[in-house]
């Protein structure tokens, strides 16, 4: 600590500010969200002055508003604890014990990074709910890493020695850019590494689709806006439209396909870009990604409950996937934002050799599953040949009633119809699961394939859920709650005969009173302990 | 994997109060009154002459919203059931649908009672309890106040005792 940034943990009762150059990103950051409206204004040209200065004086008080945030927005971390105190009007104090904190996310969005900070969100234990993080937007990097280093640090010491030694473990003095990234005379293993040819996973995903939706929606609203524009893309619609039905479709589909793929490939330059993660002697896992916007996660290994193995249609016909952490900490919002990812999507063979690193179960990961039998099969085509088959009825009727019903209806409404068995017989395909002496695998889904190891030591409750027709066909869905990832993990069509034993295997205590017949359990290692 | 003999899980112990029969039944009152109002409400907007439409659908909803009415709470009465063991809290809830819900006490945090003005005119209660899984709450409807009130007292003591909530 040679730069004078004295130690936060150990000892410092001063309250301190967030760092005073957030007074010159918070204005930018306002005035770059309205940019577009004020862009709109500005080129129709028709808007009377009174309206301008209308969005000119609204900007002027959020500017204001930006300013009061950080006038009235103190912490410190003393005494154990880390307290946040927010608020003019409503005044709010956040406290949180120093060993409740499961994650540490340090963001550095673009403006931070050019002045040289970085944004600083605390994830503590019972995340699920939403209300635990506590947000620092934002700290010099220097003062966010050495941060994120202590309280690591004290997390990994939590149950040994209180007092935390001086030397944290992270370099104050690295140069910004990497500054949110781990220091380099730091102990690590390195278990993931951006290869760039991963890029051609992008297009299979469907971020593209979501961002190019996105973008569709909010130009749409400013074209209509702006005559001049709005007549210049209808001429290019009419021109088009007049080289015929077929070859119009075809370009745009063409063109559809091209945005999409371009969205997604640069969606995941800039999302993954250097993305790195590593193993720390402390008992963290840390990861750092983003080409404009970095982003630094730690995630304390002792806490993570589980993996996610996710393969979404696209990424699984390419033989890839992408894993995530089921740990508490990062919230709703947090498990949005990506902060739960442990790899991009890559090869899958790259994502199971991460998930044994994470989880240590080479049979949970890989190991075969134990599938539902035919009662599940049977009920995998019934719901998926019935409402197609409905659809493709309607649509015939629908036919005979109007006569001039195009083709092109009746065959898109007698699809889903060819393609459900194929559908049924997949979702079979994925139904299972397994007990392993320490996790919980469950595996289900065709478009959104999901193989969740959870450690059965997480597993804090357990719910049989019978419909009407699961009960006729003598199935189960049985739930393993969770205070991790997504709160509840579910083995979807369990027959009968196999549902109550693993319901008692997740709960052995609670079920050794409420079983009628003497049940072997499968053990765990906490039983063999 | 099959065992030669099959363990069951039993029911668990208790059935709620008789009187929750009448809270159910109000609560699908309330729903049918709503479907009522969305006929008269269609009644008054249709201006064509056929009222034929109207009155085979009042006709097939007032069958279908007895049958509810009469078939529901009964249902319900005969599902719903909870248990509190030594070392786990117990629910089974649902009529159609039916659902077990098993949590252990260690891992209880907050009990709630709640009591609508519904559930006040009968002296009934409901006791919420939750874990640290925002998917893992159980819920108990339609037990006798003191039942209640002596519920929440014994799982408060047992969540007071609790250490570690698998965070």
């Amino acid at each position: 600590m040679s730069d004078g940034i004295p130690p936060i943990l150990a000892g410092d009762p001063q309250w301190r500010r967030l760092d005073a150059r957030m007074l010159l990103v918070h204005p930018v950051q306002e005035a770059v969200r309205f940019l577009p409206a004020l862009l709109v204004v500005f080129l129709s040209g028709r808007s009377s002055d009174r309206s301008q200065w209308w969005d000119l004086g609204i900007l002027a008080i959020i500017v204001v508003l930006g300013i009061m945030r950080w006038v009235t927005t103190r912490y410190r971390i003393w005494g154990g604890q880390i307290e946040l105190r927010q608020g003019l009007v409503n005044r709010r104090l956040l406290t949180t014990p120093a060993d409740r904190v499961r994650t540490v996310d340090v963001t550095a969005p673009i403006w931070h990074r050019a002045l040289g900070l970085a944004r600083v969100e605390i994830g503590t234990a019972g995340g699920g709910l939403g209300a635990h993080r506590i947000v620092l937007d934002a700290l010099a990097a220097p003062v966010a890493a050495q941060l994120r280093g202590e309280l690591l640090h004290r997390v990994a010491t939590a149950d040994g020695p209180a007092d935390v030694p001086a030397d944290a473990p992270d370099s104050p003095d690295a140069e910004p850019r990497v500054s949110v990234g781990p220091a380099v005379d730091e102990p690590e293993e390195v278990l993931v590494r951006l290869d760039p040819a991963w890029v051609r996973y992008a297009p299979l995903t469907t971020s593209g689709l979501v961002s190019a939706a996105a973008i569709w929606g909010v130009s749409a609203q400013y074209i209509g806006q702006v005559d001049e524009l709005k007549d210049r893309v209808e001429g290019a619609v009419d021109r088009v439209a007049a080289l015929g039905v077929g070859v119009a479709a075809l370009a745009g589909f063409l063109s559809a396909l091209i945005a999409v793929s371009v969205l997604a490939v640069s969606g995941y330059v800039l999302t993954y870009w250097g993305f790195r993660l590593t193993r720390h002697t402390g008992g963290t896992l840390h990861i750092s990604r983003g080409l404009i916007t970095a982003r630094a996660t730690s995630l304390e290994e002792r806490r993570i409950r589980g993996v996610e193995i996710g393969q979404p249609l696209g990424l699984r016909l390419a033989g890839a996937a992408r894993l995530s952490a089921a740990t508490s900490g990062l919230g709703q919002e947090g498990a949005r934002s990506g902060s739960d990812w442990l790899t991009p999507p890559a090869p899958a063979e790259v994502v199971d050799r991460t998930a044994v690193e994470v989880v240590g179960d080479e049979v949970a990961v890989r190991g075969p599953l134990l599938s539902h039998g035919p009662a599940a099969r049977r009920r995998r085509f019934t719901r998926a040949i019935l409402p197609a088959a409905v659809l493709c009825a309607a649509t015939l009727l629908l036919t005979r009633a109007t006569d001039d019903l195009p083709t092109a209806l009746v065959v898109a409404g007698c699809l889903p119809l060819l393609a459900s068995p194929w559908l049924a017989a997949d979702r079979y395909a994925a139904l299972g699961h397994a007990l392993t002496p320490r996790h919980l695998v469950v595996r289900s889904g065709t478009f959104d394939r999901r193989r969740v190891v959870l450690a059965r030591e997480g597993v804090i409750g357990v719910t049989i859920r019978e419909s009407f027709f699961q009960r006729r066909a003598g199935l189960a869905t049985v739930t393993a709650t969770t205070a991790v990832g997504r709160q509840h993990y579910d083995a979807i069509d369990v027959p009968a005969e196999l549902s109550t034993g693993l319901a008692a295997d997740l709960l052995p205590g609670p079920f050794a009173e409420l079983l009628d017949a003497e049940h072997v359990p499968q053990p765990s290692s906490s039983d063999r302990a | 994997m099959t065992a030669p003999e099959i363990p069951q899980l039993r029911e668990p112990a208790n059935l709620v109060c008789p009187r929750a029969r009448w809270l159910w039944l109000a609560g699908g009152v309330g729903e049918a009154v709503l479907l009522a109002a969305l006929q008269v409400g269609w009644w008054f907007i249709d201006q064509r002459g056929s009222r034929t439409p109207h009155i085979i659908v009042a006709v097939v909803l007032g069958v279908l919203a007895l049958a509810y009415l009469v078939v529901m709470p009964i249902w319900r009465y005969r599902v719903h059931r909870w248990e509190v063991t030594s070392s786990a809290v117990y629910t089974q809830t649902g009529w159609i649908s039916q659902e077990r819900r098993i949590a252990p006490l260690s891992r209880v945090q907050t009990v709630d009672l709640t009591r609508g003005p519904i559930a006040q005119l009968l002296r009934l209660a409901t006791v919420r309890v939750t874990t640290a899984s925002a998917a893992g709450h159980l819920v108990v409807h339609g037990l006798d106040q003191d039942e209640a009130a002596a519920l929440v007292e014994r799982l408060t003591a047992a969540a007071a005792a609790e250490r570690g909530d698998a965070t």
